[in-house]
């Protein structure tokens, strides 16, 4: 008989640990339960009397005896009994990470879509033997969510995956996996949700065997009785010597072990046993082997021997540890802002000087925290941008006194230019917590709308983002570049001149009379009144003396110009100036200019 | 060294060298600010309306103080009791003077708002104290005052018959005394705002916001150093 050829009782303990994991690859549970068998291969020969004998090494099981009846095991056919271990983790660690935005390297993956954006997937999943020894029939499925598209596979460190469109599975298999080492696939895809509502990342179902290894650390051996022939013969040598014989045969086809054999002689005359073998052969006696021993003993009869034998049939051991692990999908929000901006009051008189107070408001309209919000807004001309240190923050509706950036450009107060500004606020997480879905940022802050002109548009366009932590793709929301327009409304300018030539007291003398009013709605800056004397006058005075008006010579005459820098809704200056000529006074009507 | 006292709404009192002039210590929600046993060198009342002139013919008959109005503030004076003798009617950019303190008078006008237009009103450059203090009294437009140099701006912001707060910080931005005080708020925000607006367009013009019954003292420190303090 070849060694293949030699059939041995198996022992075999078949263990299977299932785990469930979460959706951040944290180990949720971990079930692991045994089966162990007895199994008769023998083609002829039955089993019984069989006991499995476990010892102290019933540990972390569920297994209350030390010893467990089998019975008799018939031909082919095998005993079974069930038993629970404990374990703290399965011998397999499973991980996967996966990055919503895996273009940007960060220290931990980024965790939350971005809305209406492409974002750029890489899932990294890990498999590590944590045993000594190897780990084989590894097949992983991954679920692929449906918002994933062009997935591809971007690197495997053993085995194959492929990506099946049909059935939405990424099957990675036909690999093997050292004692402690690890193995990884990459895949990339795009995701793209236009909603907020959390998506799943997709579960994932490991299957795999650690064959010759177990959970439990039972030590199974048994003992059983098979066909087994002995028997002891007595032949007479010389007269009244006879020599004994123990005879024994493994009539099944099993391999047999031998481990005891004793043979007593009772003597003639009664009394106490002698032994006369004592052997301990402990020898594997393949079907049909026979064994023998002898001693020799003198008696006048056929002498009386009894024998006590102790066999069993040779058994092997087999293990195995079965394992799923299933790994609930991650569940992935969706960053979104949206923001409210508001200018109080909303609309300015023209040509006029008024504070105006904006209000910003940047609202997490997703499902993801936020860890960091950058506002920008742009002024436009004709408005005094706010100083850095007068800007009001509330987060989560109360008023924020930790660390932000507002930051104007350029950094001067000049209203003729286009300004800036910008806020940010980061690492909420370390101050007030990030923001929640739902909770806002508000900034406040006034801004100098600066004579403002009816005829112009003064829109003031604001861009918005967003992030979580750590940074990945920013969540965006910006008006359009003429949005958010500063009202102007148009006060009507109405600068009136009245002009009264009047015969002054000596003779070539005149009083001229001149009044300007401003009769709009609105104040009238950089006023700029010229009246003209004809070439045969002279200027001689004005009244009152301090609106004495700018004395120019021209070709035809003299002009007088006035010029006053401001003259409010109602307001009016009369002034009398006297000419001194000859002739007739020419009338001409005053020009009057403003802004 | 110059001493400003506020009694709330538009009633301040000023004082130098024992001159005290007090500014409309008018009748506000039906109670006068100012007390009739006030004592006050004169009494000015910038507009005819009761929370301007409010009880100045008492304060004035009390104090035997000089009252002194635009025309029509001074007819209602009259009518009220105060003596021919104290009475002075001010003319539009004519300085009144007595021995430390110097009055020009500017022609403003408020908004009536009984009758929906407009009524005149004084707006009032002292010089007291070696300080210029601009006094819109109860002003809406802002007339002469952009132009004049002045050390101190005490100008309405409550709205309604006068300056809203942007009208009072435009005119602060233009005429840029050192201190700009509100005075007729109508609510707490008002002078919060004033005092924000100002502290960011003010370029270097400070706002202070006075509480009723809080005094503020003025001076040159050495000569040349503007220092205020507020009690």
């Amino acid at each position: 008989m070849s060694e293949n050829e030699k059939k041995n009782v198996i022992i075999d303990l078949e263990e299977s640990e299932r785990v469930q994991l979460g959706g951040r690859s944290e180990l949720e549970s971990i079930d692991t339960s045994g089966v162990m068998s007895v199994v008769n291969v023998s083609d002829r020969s039955r089993i019984w009397n069989v006991k499995v004998h476990l010892g102290d090494s019933r540990g972390s099981t569920d297994i209350s005896k030390e010893s467990l009846a089998a019975g008799e095991v018939d031909i082919g056919s095998k005993w079974e009994s069930r038993y629970k271990v404990s374990v703290d983790a399965p011998i397999v660690k499973l991980s996967e990470i996966f990055d919503t935005c895996g273009d940007i390297d960060t220290e931990d993956p980024h965790w939350a879509y971005v809305s209406g954006k492409d974002n750029p997937v890489k899932i990294t999943l890990s498999i590590k033997n944590e045993t000594d020894g190897e780990i084989d029939n590894i097949i992983l499925n991954k679920t692929v969510p449906p918002e994933l598209s062009d997935i591809q596979i971007l690197s495997t460190k053993s085995g194959h995956a492929e990506y099946d469109e049909g059935t939405k599975q990424i099957v990675w298999k036909d690999f093997l996996i050292y004692p402690h080492e690890e193995t990884a696939i990459v895949i990339g895809a795009t995701g793209v949700i236009d909603d907020t509502e959390p998506r799943s990342a997709g579960e994932i179902v490991l299957t795999y065997r650690g064959e010759g290894q177990q959970r439990s650390v039972l030590d199974p051996d048994l003992t059983a009785l098979t066909e087994f022939l002995m028997g002891i013969e007595t032949a007479e040598t010389e007269p009244n010597q006879w020599e004994c014989t123990l005879e024994c045969s493994n009539e099944s086809d099993l391999i047999v072990r031998l481990d005891k054999a004793e043979v007593f002689v009772t003597p003639e005359g009664g009394g106490e046993k002698r032994k006369m073998i004592d052997a301990s052969p402990s020898i594997e006696m393949t079907p049909n082997q026979q064994w023998k021993a002898s001693f020799t003993v003198a008696s006048k009869e056929t002498p009386k021997c009894t024998q006590d034998l102790l066999y069993t049939p040779v058994r092997v051991v087999t293990k195995r540890v079965l394992g799923t692990i299933e790994k609930a999908p991650q569940i992935i929000p969706v960053a979104k802002i949206d923001y409210i901006k508001t200018f109080d009051p909303p609309s300015v008189n023209s040509f006029d000087k008024t504070p105006v107070e904006v209000t910003i408001e940047v609202k997490n309209t997703g499902t993801a925290k936020l860890n960091e919000i950058t506002i920008i807004d742009n002024l436009p001309g004709d408005v005094m941008p706010p100083t850095s240190e007068h800007v009001t923050v509330w987060i989560k509706g109360k008023e924020f006194s930790g660390p932000f950036e507002f930051i104007i450009d350029p950094e001067d107060q000049e209203p003729e230019k286009h300004h800036k500004v910008t806020f940010t606020v980061k690492d909420l997480k370390d101050s007030v917590g990030e923001i929640e879905p739902g909770e806002s940022v508000k900034i406040n802050y006034a801004v100098m709308a600066w004579r403002n002109r009816p005829e112009k548009e003064y829109p003031s366009p604001i861009a918005c983002s967003a992030n979580t932590h750590p940074a990945g793709i920013e969540a965006e929301m910006s008006s359009p570049q003429d949005g958010h327009k500063l009202g102007v409304i148009y006060k009507k300018r109405a600068i009136s001149t009245k002009k009264a030539i009047n015969k002054g007291a000596n003779a070539g003398e005149y009083v001229v009379v001149l009044v300007v009013s401003n009769n709009g709605e609105v104040t009238a800056e950089n006023i700029k009144m010229t009246d003209w004397i004809p070439a045969a006058f002279e200027y001689v005075s004005t009244d009152p003396e301090d609106d004495h008006p700018t004395i120019t010579k021209v070709d035809d005459g003299t002009n007088m110009v006035w010029n006053w820098t401001r003259m409010n809704p109602g307001d009016q200056k009369k002034m009398k100036v006297t000419v001194q000529g000859e002739g007739e006074y020419e009338r001409r009507e005053p020009e009057v200019t403003s802004i | 060294m110059l001493s400003i006292t506020y009694f709330g709404h538009t009633s301040f009192a000023l004082e130098s060298k024992g001159t005290v002039v007090l500014l409309n210590p008018g009748i506000w929600e039906n109670k006068p600010v100012v007390p009739d046993d006030f004592s006050a060198r004169i009494v000015i009342a910038t507009n005819r309306k009761d929370d301007a002139i409010g009880n100045s013919a008492a304060i004035s008959v009390n104090s035997k103080a000089w009252f002194l109005g635009n025309k029509e503030t001074v007819e209602k004076a009259t009518e009220q009791g105060v003596k021919p003798w104290l009475l002075h009617v001010l003319e539009n950019e004519v300085p009144y003077e007595v021995p430390d303190v110097r009055i020009t008078p500017y022609n403003l006008s408020r908004i009536d708002e009984e009758k929906d237009g407009r009524i005149d009103n004084l707006g009032l450059l002292i010089e007291i104290g070696g300080m210029r203090i601009g006094y819109l009294g109860d002003t809406t437009i802002r007339g002469p005052f952009e132009l004049l140099e002045m050390d101190i701006l005490i100008t309405p912001i409550g709205g309604g018959a006068t300056f809203p707060v942007k009208d009072a910080v435009s005119l602060c931005i233009d005429a840029k005394p050192r201190i700009g005080i509100p005075m007729r708020w109508t609510s707490e925000e008002q002078p919060m705002k004033f005092s924000k607006y100002l502290e960011q367009f003010g370029q270097g013009t400070e706002a202070v916001v006075m509480q009723p019954s809080q005094k503020l003292s003025v001076q040159w420190a050495a000569g040349n150093e503007f220092r205020y303090e507020l009690n």
